[in-house]
């Protein structure tokens, strides 16, 4: 049994050059905007995290100095007269 | 461990799993839609509505905390002012990052100056003054309530944003507000249900977390003040 596919039984049917989609712009991949969007999506929000716990650490660091500062200040001033 | 810790870690771990469930339905659960466009590019819908959603409710943190602040001024409600219009950006981003994405399949284009998509612009660069405002123009009252204002104003935009497709129509698709023709597939409807509450405790997470900061900050300026009057210098 022999098969016959369109496309192959007549050469002069075929394509013989490409010519472009008026006005076609489709050159990127769906797959590569989904995982785009993905990495970028998670990037914006990890990074957000991640200033926020450093932003949060170096406050709880200067915090600490100015109370331990404020209670050696309170420690050292002389007892007020009754 | 105190309770508001507790409840914070609870929703963290919530967010966390629904986050993973979410990203597993999208990839392998919803069929392939709109395959003339692009098909999987429009599996950027289950997080890009999702997270236009979560900016608006950012954005009425924000609105609510502010018009409180104005009402009786507190370190507390100045802090969730601030921490709203901080994820309002946030949220705003991801929707404007992830949109043009996609509509660079669907339509061709990354931009185009439809209604919907230059009010949410307006918006996120509303929020974006506020955010700048906080962080460059000093935290005196007179500057956060001046935030505060703009704060309650930049939210008077986001039903603008939600009407716009339906006023004054343009490219945008309306297939989940009135006048849209609904999702075809259940699987669809049940991802956006789950994308829904993964960004609803992704913002409760994030305005936590930003709240406590601003409050940290409040507290060492506070203290900065007390050592600054005590004649502190040394070691500071």
């Amino acid at each position: 049994m022999t098969t016959h596919l369109a496309f192959t039984t007549s050469p002069a049917g075929r394509t013989a050059d490409f010519r472009p989609v008026e006005g076609g712009t489709d050159t990127v991949s769906a797959e590569g905007l989904l995982l785009t969007a993905y990495l970028i999506m998670w990037a914006l929000v990890f990074g957000f995290v991640l200033l926020g716990w450093r932003r949060q650490s170096r406050l709880a660091a200067r915090l600490a100095d100015l109370e331990q500062a404020l209670a050696r200040a309170e420690r050292a001033a002389p007892p007020e007269a009754p | 461990m105190q309770r508001a810790s507790l409840a914070f870690h609870a929703v963290l771990g919530a967010a966390a799993a629904t986050i993973g469930v979410l990203i597993y339905y999208i990839l392998y659960v919803t069929p392939e839609a709109q395959l003339a466009t692009g098909g999987l590019a429009q599996k950027i819908f289950y997080f890009h509505v999702p997270a236009a959603y979560a900016m608006y409710l950012s954005g009425v943190v924000c609105m609510l905390a502010s018009a409180a602040y104005l009402v009786g001024a507190t370190d507390r409600r100045n802090a969730w002012a601030r921490a709203g219009a901080e994820c309002a950006v946030v949220f705003g981003l991801l929707v404007l990052v992830s949109g043009p994405l996609w509509a660079r399949k669907a339509w061709g284009v990354y931009w185009t100056w439809d209604p919907r998509l230059t009010t949410s612009l307006l918006s996120v660069l509303v929020y974006v003054a506020v955010v700048v405002l906080r962080a460059f123009a000093g935290d005196g009252d007179a500057e956060r309530k001046f935030a505060a204002a703009l704060g309650v104003l930049g939210t008077v935009n986001l039903p603008i944003i939600h009407y716009s497709v339906q006023k004054w129509g343009g490219n945008h698709p309306v297939v989940i507000t009135k006048g849209g023709g609904g999702l075809a597939d259940p699987r669809m409807g049940t991802a956006l249900g789950i994308g829904f509450l993964a960004f609803t405790l992704l913002a409760i997470v994030l305005l936590a977390l930003r709240a406590r900061l601003a409050l940290l900050s409040a507290r060492v300026d506070r203290a900065e003040e007390r050592a600054a009057a005590a004649g502190i210098t040394e070691g500071l």
